[in-house]
């Protein structure tokens, strides 16, 4: 029996998507294939790591991850900065949580600020994300989508809650959006229609089906992912071929595994290890997932990542 | 594919005569599917049914166990190549090389890594599962002692024997002739000589190539040879090609029944850093991996590693559960609210993470429902208000609590007065239907 | 096809109301209305019923028994509240149904509830170990069912197997398994096996006006793969015979002359089996 290669090819393909502006600029996507899956099809787009800095300092991640950034990350200008500079980040996400009311409760006018400092600080492409407060990032996102008018930047997320108000903020100032819903294909693709159906370019989306972490619920969202990509290469979806984002560091830094000490936990070993692993694994599953975009917080995670990415591609 | 139950029993003589023991024939047909039963068990059958049934009953991964005793893994026996379509069925077996050149001691060490690399996680037992012996030295006698050495200080772990030489392979499989090792390292110039060692010692055998092509020619001829548990490596080393060929043979052995490469697959990770290394397995464990080679593990790696490979392999139609408890969300003091819900993990986490996004601290009841959602699990009858009362009290939260009062899901609303009823001095609150709605609903108590 | 009436489900909150009431007055209402509407089995869903389920069940038969000359279908998880009910139910008007029994050993009595009252019994084919992944699996599980039946002394024409309709929203895979199961169920006996589904739950989750759509189409693929009885709204059912004709037609590659009609039938075809992804807006796209 001879053995032929059972390639497959498929209808449909991923969007490319473009975000930031002049040489910087970072696409992603645009593949008709599963995630590395070159020696069947295209894969143009090599995945984006973008590190995540805050609007306020990061007093809720733990120690291991916190003091890496230790003396820039009073200034969101200066985490920029030394993310771009000297972590050579080729992507910032500046997460305002600092506008939460239970925060800080930093006005929309503080928040479009902070975003216009960034901006001006940096030139690699930046996602601008809120609090994850439906009522708040309303207000906050659209102060902040027109402090970055015309920069290409990523807006987010957009829920089933408040997609109105921040879909046509993103649109009015040029940025791509977020849509973002709680790991469920159905609804994922709901959301798509319904911003799609207010005039919002499909090819302009960044579809978010929710992250979790490795050992809880990562294969909810590793199989929401796979499942969202197989819709758009097998059935031709239009509703489904925006880029993934896998929102990676916010759901890792906090499970147990990535900050019980040693000295509580000897059988898990190595906590400063154990932490970067448990973002670089999570991250690493999602990418084969169909992952595109991923929001890191630890740069030797990011970095290991990177050398994955490198021997995948 | 494997014919199913209901095909075999199209086959079977349909006469109800119970001479194979079981009721009917189609109770009989359902435990050939199984292979909790072999067809020789029934008089009746024709030779036709026997011929069909003979080719279309092999599964189109050959199963094939590495090791013995109660740390032997069984490897292959998939049927698809997406884990949301049906559960991956044996998860990969992780395994420790360990190099002829090392000293008797690290060799020792490194057993006992193994030996002591068993942990729990959500009520399963995980460990590093084997151990591969290279003889990177080349010389017979070296792998001899390595071989040893491992025999004694790791005994009972399955072992996988790496060498081209088959000569060094003879003396050092011997030491695992009753113990169903794997003899790695056949390839196109030596297959006769190795399939023969493998053969005589009962070893499985792990056959190389250069391609899928070459590969495939292989196994046809070690079948000549008479060797049938094969494990395939195609050669590839970089993720990348590792991803292209596993995708490539599962595809070939699921949608094309394509038996030349009917076979768990091998692949090596070892990288000279341990993240990218666990990276790389990462991509193993995903994609189709059977046997992950790994040059050294940590504890904080075997975690991550375990927990993964728990993760991927996990039943998508069972709903995954969290432990029944009490969990503290924030830092709850004793006037802090008190939510009740079930243990399906998605339902934990949804609810968890919302009540995290309210800041305010929360105690969160997770009650044993066997995994079910909120309103699935009432209907069941594994949510009612005597089992939440009953859960409750045995817990003894009260204790810790300022004032006695529980909030149920919104979609329980109807269970409000039965609870309270059975837990006496309890106030019993209505909460949100949604967990998206929790945030607003704490607010509004505030 | 036996059109088991769903309506009296104590999920429905005036239902709920009246049975907590014990008020007879929109409990026959609601049956009557059903009967008329083409119901053959009227189903009294009592929930899990802890507390009270006995007399509750037992209002319930005598009180739909009094206006309707048709048998109950008692559903709840309360095994001692079906036997209750039992007791009570009129033969006259036909072999009172329990739902259900399944392969889960908790619920195995439920046979026994079966062959010693002479009545139909539903097979869920779920175990107790997750849900059945396609349809081979519930044949599987139907077999199990089956054999567990015989050793009770149930006749195989008293068991009517249920694939378990599970909602589109959120395993729309499943839609085309339980086709599938329908007519796989119906090869594994000689007569064949009886079937029934819990048909609403399809769209169950659903934008309320979707949900008649989804139903019915999932009613005539049924019905067209053979099956037995469903658990429905009786109202909808009879309607669907007006459309059944049409979306045969589409099912089965025609052209039909309303094309509005045609895109909405082809839309909802290809959602149930599962060849485009489900969205509450499927229609609009």
């Amino acid at each position: 029996m001879a053995f032929t290669a059972p390639k497959e090819s498929y209808a449909g393909k991923v969007y490319s998507v473009t975000i930031g502006t002049g040489d910087k600029a970072a696409t992603i996507g645009g593949e008709n294939v599963l995630s590395f899956h070159s020696f069947e099809g295209e894969t143009p787009n090599r995945p984006l790591v973008a590190f995540e800095i805050q609007d306020v300092p990061p007093t809720d991640w733990p120690e291991n991850v916190r003091k890496v950034f230790d003396g820039v990350s009073d200034d969101p200008v200066k985490w920029a900065k030394y993310c771009q500079d000297e972590l050579k980040a080729k992507a910032i996400a500046l997460r305002l949580v600092g506008t939460h009311p239970d925060r800080e409760n930093r006005s929309a006018e503080d928040a479009a600020k902070t975003v216009r400092e960034v901006l001006a600080a940096i030139s690699v492409p930046l996602i601008i994300l809120g609090s994850n407060h439906a009522e708040k990032d309303s207000s906050v996102l659209i102060a902040a989508a027109e402090a970055a008018k015309d920069k290409n930047c990523i807006i987010g997320k957009a829920q089933e809650a408040n997609y109105k108000t921040i879909a046509a903020a993103a649109m009015a100032n040029n940025h791509k959006l977020i849509a973002m819903s709680e790991l469920d294909i159905n609804l994922s693709k709901q959301l798509n229609i319904l911003i799609t159906q207010m005039g919002f370019d499909k090819e302009r989306i960044i579809t978010d089906p929710m992250c979790s972490a490795l050992g809880y619920g990562l294969e909810y969202t590793y199989s929401v992912m796979e499942r969202i990509r197989l819709a758009a290469l097998t059935q031709n979806d239009q509703t489904m071929q925006q880029p993934l984002l896998a929102d990676v560091g916010m759901y890792v830094w906090k499970v147990k595994e990535s900050q019980a000490p040693e000295s509580d936990l000897p059988q898990w070993g190595a906590a400063e290890e154990r932490g970067i692993l448990w973002e670089a694994e999570t991250a690493t599953a999602l990418l084969i997932a169909g992952a595109e975009l991923l929001i890191m917080r630890h740069p030797r995670a990011a970095a290991a990542v990177e050398s994955v990415i490198e021997e995948l591609v | 594919m494997a014919l199913s139950g209901v095909e075999i029993f199209k086959l079977l003589p349909k006469t109800n005569c119970k001479k194979c023991g079981q009721p009917t024939c189609l109770a009989f047909a359902m435990k050939l599917a199984q292979r909790q039963a072999t067809l020789d068990l029934c008089p009746d059958v024709s030779e036709e049914a026997k011929q069909k049934l003979g080719e279309a009953s092999a599964p189109p991964v050959r199963p094939i166990t590495l090791g013995s005793g109660d740390k032997a893994v069984k490897m292959g026996e998939e049927t698809v190549l997406f884990r949301h379509d049906k559960k991956f069925v044996n998860p990969c077996v992780f395994a420790l090389e360990v190099k002829d050149t090392l000293s008797e001691a690290d060799i020792a060490a490194f057993c006992n890594q193994v030996v002591d690399s068993e942990m729990d996680r959500v009520g399963q037992k995980l460990r590093v599962n084997a151990i591969m012996i290279s003889n990177e030295s080349g010389d017979a006698a070296k792998l001899e002692a390595a071989a040893k050495t491992v025999a004694a200080k790791a005994a009972g772990v399955p072992v996988i024997i790496n060498t081209t030489n088959a000569q060094a392979a003879e003396t050092a499989v011997k030491l695992f002739a009753d113990k169903k090792p794997l003899l790695f390292g056949a390839n196109a110039s030596n297959l006769e000589a190795m399939a023969a060692v493998a053969k005589s010692n009962k070893a499985s055998l792990g056959i190389s190539a250069a391609s899928l092509e070459e590969l495939s020619e292989l196994t046809e001829k070690a079948k000549g040879f008479g060797v049938e548990d094969l494990v395939l490596d195609s050669g590839a080393r970089k993720a990348k090609d590792m991803i292209e060929h596993n995708t490539l043979v599962r595809r070939a052995a699921i949608k094309k029944n394509f038996k030349p490469l009917g076979f768990p697959v091998i692949s090596f990770a070892q990288r000279g850093d341990s993240l990218l290394e666990a990276l790389v397995a990462s991509v193993c464990i995903a994609k189709y991996s059977s046997i992950v080679v790994l040059s050294s593990i940590e504890k904080w790696k075997n975690l991550a590693l375990f927990t993964l490979r728990q993760n991927i392999y996990t039943d998508p139609q069972v709903p995954m559960q969290v432990e029944q408890k009490i969990y503290n969300i924030g830092d709850p003091k004793a006037d802090a609210p008190l939510f009740v819900t079930t243990n399906f993990s998605l339902t934990y986490f949804i609810v968890s993470g919302e009540i995290e996004n309210s800041k305010v601290s929360c105690r969160l009841a997770v009650m044993d429902s066997e995994g079910l959602s909120v309103l699935t699990a009432w209907a069941a009858g594994k949510f009612t208000a005597t089992k939440i009362a009953a859960f409750i009290q045995e817990s003894g939260i009260d204790k810790e609590m300022a004032t006695k009062e529980l909030i149920i899901p919104g979609y329980v609303a109807i269970l409000s007065g039965s609870i309270e009823e059975k837990l006496p001095g309890w106030k019993i609150t209505v909460g949100p239907r949604e967990a998206n709605a929790i945030p607003a609903f704490l607010k509004s108590r505030a | 096809m036996l059109i088991i009436g769903e309506k009296l489900s104590i999920i429905a909150k005036r239902v709920r109301e009246a049975m907590m009431a014990k008020d007879k007055g929109p409990i026959q209402e609601i049956a009557t209305r059903q009967w008329k509407e083409g119901s053959g089995i009227i189903d009294a869903n009592i929930g899990p019923a802890e507390d009270g389920g006995e007399d509750l069940m037992q209002w319930m038969v005598t009180t739909i028994q009094e206006v309707v000359p048709l048998p109950v279908c008692l559903d709840t998880t309360n095994f001692s509240a079906i036997e209750a009910g039992l007791k009570v139910h009129n033969n006259q008007w036909g072999k009172a149904l329990i739902n259900s029994t399944s392969n889960d050993p908790e619920r195995f009595p439920i046979l026994e509830l079966g062959a010693k009252y002479n009545c139909d019994v539903i097979g869920l084919t779920v175990g107790n170990r997750g849900l059945p992944a396609d349809a081979d699996e519930r044949a599987a599980i139907a077999a199990e069912i089956m054999g567990r039946a015989m050793e009770y002394g149930l006749p195989l024409e008293n068991l009517y197997l249920d694939p378990l309709v599970l909602q589109i929203a959120t395993t729309q895979d499943q839609a085309r398994h339980v086709i599938e199961a329908v007519k796989l169920f119906q090869h594994i006996n000689e007569p064949p096996m009886k079937t029934v589904v819990g048909l609403s739950n399809i769209s169950n989750g659903c934008p309320k006006a979707l949900r008649p759509i989804l139903n019915k189409h999932l009613f005539v693929l049924l019905m067209d793969a053979g099956l037995t009885a469903a658990i429905a709204d009786a109202k909808e059912m009879a309607e669907v015979m007006e459309e059944k004709q049409l979306i045969l037609d589409v099912y089965h590659g025609k052209e039909i002359e309303d094309k509005q009609k045609m895109s909405e039938i082809k839309k909802t075809l290809d959602v149930i089996l599962g060849n485009t992804l489900y969205a509450h807006s499927y229609l609009e796209m």
